[in-house]
């Protein structure tokens, strides 16, 4: 039989359900955001780790130009290599899309669709292998093909030629990037498909899995490089020579900072809903006081009366576990699927991993006892004859301290507020430790919300600073070389456009002192004195037009390569061949890759494309003002499209063969489905934030209402309507919540450029550019007011409720 | 009980200068008790060198005007105040000295408290509001707990409201339980603070009944009222003034013949 203290303990958690429901909220906020990022992060790393290493990814990818299977046997007999298999990789044609609409296609080419060994493609519906003249394509690209499965879809070559495919299935590929992030599908053919449609059969990409110690970068390295020896040794250069890291999914390591980010945020929410449960735990202990006190009366010690409370705390934690760990497990397998889906693979299905569950519960019950323990100590330690006395009208006392007198002073000496205004002014400073508790969550859950919104912000200048780095709108690559003079004259003959340039690029690698070979950079050659990038020099200079093998790096280079100085010299190796350059400047790198620029005419003799390029930059004429490039940024997508759309016809008149053209508005639409991923998340925290601190006031305006029974009897006495005592209590939780955005507001600088540079580290490698929303602070303002109102109305309302001889009776 | 409680604890404690181990004979022995609260005008003196004596089986009412500090002389045997400086002796408890967990436990063992407000626990019904104080101080096997929780009910005649809550219940209904609650562990002493103060005369003087019934059953009863009627029908009077002790009436109660047939001596 349970004893009357335990029953007490019960019976007062359901006569107060209001309370209760905001102790048990407040606890499963923070609960259900621990709760819901750490299994997110395990069901992700779990599943995205056996998902992928079901492909039996490889260890190292080689590329030495083309081979066949005879390289492929032989390599798989070296030492040290497991498996090694050979693909036809990233094969670009375009795809026709709409009436007089294309888009590229990617497409893999695999040579036994029943016998991969590596980074195996799984068939998802339809044939399998893909038939003669049929393509499957890769899940997620579907929706970009703009058909369906069994539809007949139209591609054109790079060679020009036109062919119909048929759409045999489709095919999950967890190798390829999201189709959604790069903007284009992924699709896959057999050999004989690829030689109808007039390639030669023959491999590009070498894949191999080492044999042992399939973990250690260092090993892969070494196998690699003696794969490399071998086929270089047969004649034949190895391009390049990637190394991904071992056994972690590409995606991993965009993944795990967002995680990380949000597991910050989540720790926050936890530590806010911790005072959220100091605050209404010391609300519970008010009410309660008087009951303590005849509890000792009637022998209660004060272990005994800590025990009963820590014992509802312990109750409030177990139901909040109850709330929050169903609804953490929910959330987390939507967030779970929803990045599952984005990344492109299959979780294991639902579940609450241990290890999470083992923390909620940890969590939902050893930080509400904590975060109780100062109260109820408080509360139970209490003296009969304190507890007993009811003197006086309320707590706290107001009018001592300095800030007291500056605000009696103010609201008196200005005679701007009606007397119950000041009233509820004054009463807002009563118990400064209470107001402090829920100025710190009001404040910081706006301070996040704003810096989340400011982080969106920053995310949208870097793009916007990128885009203007870039400082053309179409993009147009042909299928092969042509003359730079004909290119651009024939652009310059296209209307709508004001400018034209062409540039030449290609792939190098450093050739390090050391005499390992670094990362790819791109080396793009440009006129000098190109008016379609501005960069941003950090150090030294740009290109000169007498220049030779002057070049200019950007910071992200810099990253990887960190010994480069300027005047240094570095050999880079382009397409097999190396050649060394003299680094004149270094300037910002903005969303850009790892990029080096070198003076046009100079570059093009390195590359043998002397007086030739294969694409070429278009600015349009900007409305009402054909010379002016610098107004192009003002065109809409559509314009930009038309106008794309225009150039190519007219480039395909002219026999100048269009690959593809990309607009700045597609690569600002794709990065900005990226950065919204990023936003989303960080709202969803924001959110979370933003109840804990909508809680946090709804508890202390009870409170008040609570402490100030007698004293709302008074104003009642002396004529306060129903509507003045709850205009009041509004008023007060208003100026609360003004309060709280104006610290939050300002507390959100420093947190905002320190998430912006986390999120800018964490995604791009380089801090964002700094923009601070005021959008976010204004609509965070309007949020807090009518959370403000809306946490008071309850209370208030009760308050009005109370009639004087309740009121003044009350002992 | 208190018998057995007082052999049990001079036993323990072997020589004394009196009849209780701290060397005071009397039961509740007040010596030279100060209180003084400070307020803003400088200190407010509620008892200023109160000497009070108590017996055993005494029925004694403090009365006085308000402010004139009864509730405090009260409060002080009750241990729920303590003194500026003076003693507070009850049997063998030095009662100022004690912590307020030994104090908790001193109190729910030896002094019942009864209030004007009734001051029952409200999402506890009537008979778990007499267990209380039982399952405190860990007294009685749960199931005696229960048993005696409804003895005492049925002995202030309201065992049929047992399981109803208080605000069920009249005020008379809930000064009985609350006085079955301060009976609750058997307590040698009762500490009452107006118990009559917020009921009509009917059930109030119902109420008193009670209390001299527990009188005549060995219990010592201390009460705070302002009721001049029942204050005669008491064995000692103790009359407060600006917390100093003014009149002391000593009455010899014969309560069978008549209330009002008292023998009454003034204790200089």
């Amino acid at each position: 039989m349970l004893s009357p203290r335990w029953r007490k303990i019960l019976r007062d958690l359901w006569h107060n359900k209001t309370r209760t429901v905001i102790v048990v909220l407040s606890i499963s906020v923070g609960v259900f955001a621990i709760g819901m990022i750490v299994s997110t992060q395990i069901i992700l790393s779990e599943d995205m780790a056996s998902g992928y290493h079901a492909t039996n990814p490889a260890s190292a990818y080689l590329y030495p130009g083309n081979f066949d299977d005879d390289l492929v046997e032989a390599v798989r007999r070296i030492d040290g290599v497991q498996e090694a298999e050979g693909r036809l990789d990233w094969l670009s044609v375009r795809l026709k899309v709409g009436p007089d609409e294309w888009r590229d296609l990617i497409i893999d080419v695999i040579g036994d669709y029943d016998d991969m060994r590596l980074n195996k493609v799984s068939p998802v519906s339809g044939a399998w292998p893909p038939p003669k003249k049929g393509i499957l394509i890769e899940r997620n690209s579907l929706p970009l093909t703009n058909a369906s499965v069994g539809d007949v879809i139209e591609i054109e070559t790079s060679e020009g030629k036109v062919r119909q495919l048929h759409i045999a299935g489709l095919a999950h590929d967890m190798d390829n990037p999201p189709a959604q992030f790069i903007g284009r599908p992924f699709g896959y053919i057999t050999f004989d498909t690829l030689e109808w449609l007039g390639y030669s059969r023959t491999y590009d990409e070498l894949h191999i899995l080492v044999a042992e110690n399939t973990t250690d970068k260092d090993h892969i390295q070494a196998i690699a490089d003696q794969v490399e020896d071998k086929i270089e040794k047969s004649g034949q250069t190895v391009y390049w020579t990637y190394i991904p890291e071992p056994g972690e999914h590409p995606a991993n390591e965009s993944v795990q900072p967002l995680l990380i980010i949000m597991g910050v945020l989540g720790t926050l929410s936890l530590f806010l809903s911790g005072f959220l449960v100091i605050n209404t735990i010391s609300a519970l202990m008010t009410q309660q006081i008087r009951q303590i006190g005849i509890m000792k009366t009637v022998g209660a010690r004060t272990t005994q009366i800590v025990g009963m409370y820590l014992g509802a705390v312990l109750i409030f934690g177990l139901l909040s576990l109850g709330v929050a760990v169903p609804l953490g497990a929910l959330a987390a397998h939507a967030m779970s699927q929803y990045l599952a889906y984005l990344i492109n693979f299959d979780l294991a299905g639902f579940r609450i991993p241990p290890r999470a569950l083992a923390l909620e519960v940890a969590v939902g019950l050893i930080v509400p006892l904590l975060a109780a323990l100062y109260p109820i100590l408080s509360g139970a330690r209490v003296t009969v004859h304190k507890a007993l006395s009811t003197y006086g009208l309320g707590k706290g006392i107001f009018g001592r301290s300095l800030i007291d007198r500056l605000i009696e002073e103010l609201t008196t000496a200005t005679q701007m507020l009606s007397r119950p205004m000041r009233l509820s002014l004054r009463n807002t400073f009563r118990r400064k430790g209470r107001l402090i508790l829920t100025l710190s969550t009001l404040t910081l859950g706006g301070a996040i919300f704003i810096a989340v919104l400011s982080v969106h912000a920053s995310l949208l200048t870097t793009l916007d600073d990128a885009l203007t780095y870039w400082n053309y709108e179409i993009e147009i690559r042909f299928s092969r070389p042509h003359r730079i003079a004909q290119i651009e004259r024939e652009a310059m003959n296209i209307p709508g456009v004001s400018d034209a340039e062409c540039w030449s690029g290609n792939t190098a690698r450093r050739q390090r002192p050391d005499g390992h070979e670094g990362p790819n950079i791109s080396v793009i050659g440009v006129p000098a004195d190109t008016n379609m990038i501005q960069p941003t020099i950090l150090e030294g200079r740009w290109l000169l037009p007498e220049d030779e093998n002057a070049i200019v790096v950007n910071t992200e280079v810099i990253k990887e390569e960190s010994d480069i100085k300027i005047g240094d010299e570095i050999l880079l190796k382009i397409e097999g061949r190396e050649a060394t350059w003299q680094v004149v400047g270094i300037v910002q790198g903005i969303m850009t890759g790892r990029i080096a620029y070198a003076n046009q005419s100079y570059f093009a003799e390195v590359i043998r494309y002397v007086g030739r390029s294969s694409g070429v930059q278009i600015v349009a004429e900007a409305p009402g003002d054909a010379s002016s490039p610098e107004s192009t940024s003002k065109h809409d997508p559509t314009f930009q499209s038309e106008l794309a759309k225009k150039i190519k016809t007219h480039f395909d008149s002219r026999g100048l063969q269009v690959r593809q053209t990309e607009t700045t508005a597609s690569i600002r639409e794709n990065i900005e489905y990226q950065f919204n991923i990023i936003v989303i998340f960080l709202s969803i925290m924001a959110v979370l934030v933003a109840i804990v601190g909508g809680l946090g006031l709804t508890g202390t305006m009870s409170i008040n209402v609570l402490e100030r029974t007698r004293e709302i009897g008074v104003i009642r006495a002396v004529g306060a309507s129903d509507a003045s005592v709850m205009k009041v209590f509004i008023v007060e939780g208003l100026f609360i919540g003004l309060l709280s955005w104006l610290i939050g507001a300002i507390l959100a600088l420093p947190i905002s450029k320190m998430l912006s540079d986390a999120v800018g580290m964490a995604f791009l490698e380089a801090p964002l550019s700094y923009t601070f929303s005021t959008q976010g602070a204004l609509l965070w303002l309007s949020i807090v007011l009518i959370l403000s109102a809306l946490a008071s109305i309850l209370p208030a309302w009760n308050a009005s409720r109370l009639t004087v001889r309740e009121v003044l009776a009350y002992e | 009980m208190f018998r057995r409680w007082l052999k049990r604890n001079r036993s323990v404690n072997g020589a004394s200068n009196g009849r209780y181990r701290n060397g005071n004979d009397h039961l509740i022995d007040l010596r030279q008790l100060v209180k003084a609260y400070q307020t803003e005008a400088g200190p407010f003196f509620a008892l200023k060198g109160i000497n009070l004596k108590i017996d055993t089986g005494e029925f004694v009412a403090v009365v006085g005007k308000s402010g004139s500090g009864k509730s405090t002389l009260i409060n002080m045997i009750t241990g729920i105040d303590r003194p500026t400086s003076g003693d507070v002796l009850v049997g063998d408890t030095v009662v100022h000295t004690l912590n307020e967990g030994r104090m908790a436990v001193w109190r729910g063992r030896h002094v019942g408290v009864v209030f004007q407000f009734f001051q029952m626990l409200p999402t506890l019904t009537v008979i778990e509001n007499v267990m209380l104080p039982m399952d405190f101080c860990n007294i009685y096997s749960m199931r005696e707990r229960q048993e005696r929780a409804m003895r005492l009910l049925e002995q202030m005649d309201i065992a049929n409201h047992a399981n109803k809550l208080p605000s069920a219940i009249s005020g008379g209904e809930q000064q009985r339980a609350a006085i079955a609650r301060a009976l609750a562990n058997d307590p040698p002493i009762i500490a009452a603070d107006e118990p009559t103060g917020n009921l009509d005369s009917k059930t109030a003087d119902a109420v008193f009944e009670l209390f001299e019934k527990l009188v005549d059953e060995g219990k010592t009863i201390v009460m705070v009222t302002h009721d001049r009627d029942l204050a005669r029908r008491v064995t000692r009077t103790v009359t407060l003034a600006d917390g100093e002790i003014v009149d002391e009436l000593v009455r010899e109660r014969n309560r069978l013949q008549s209330p009002l047939a008292l023998t009454e001596t003034i204790d200089a």
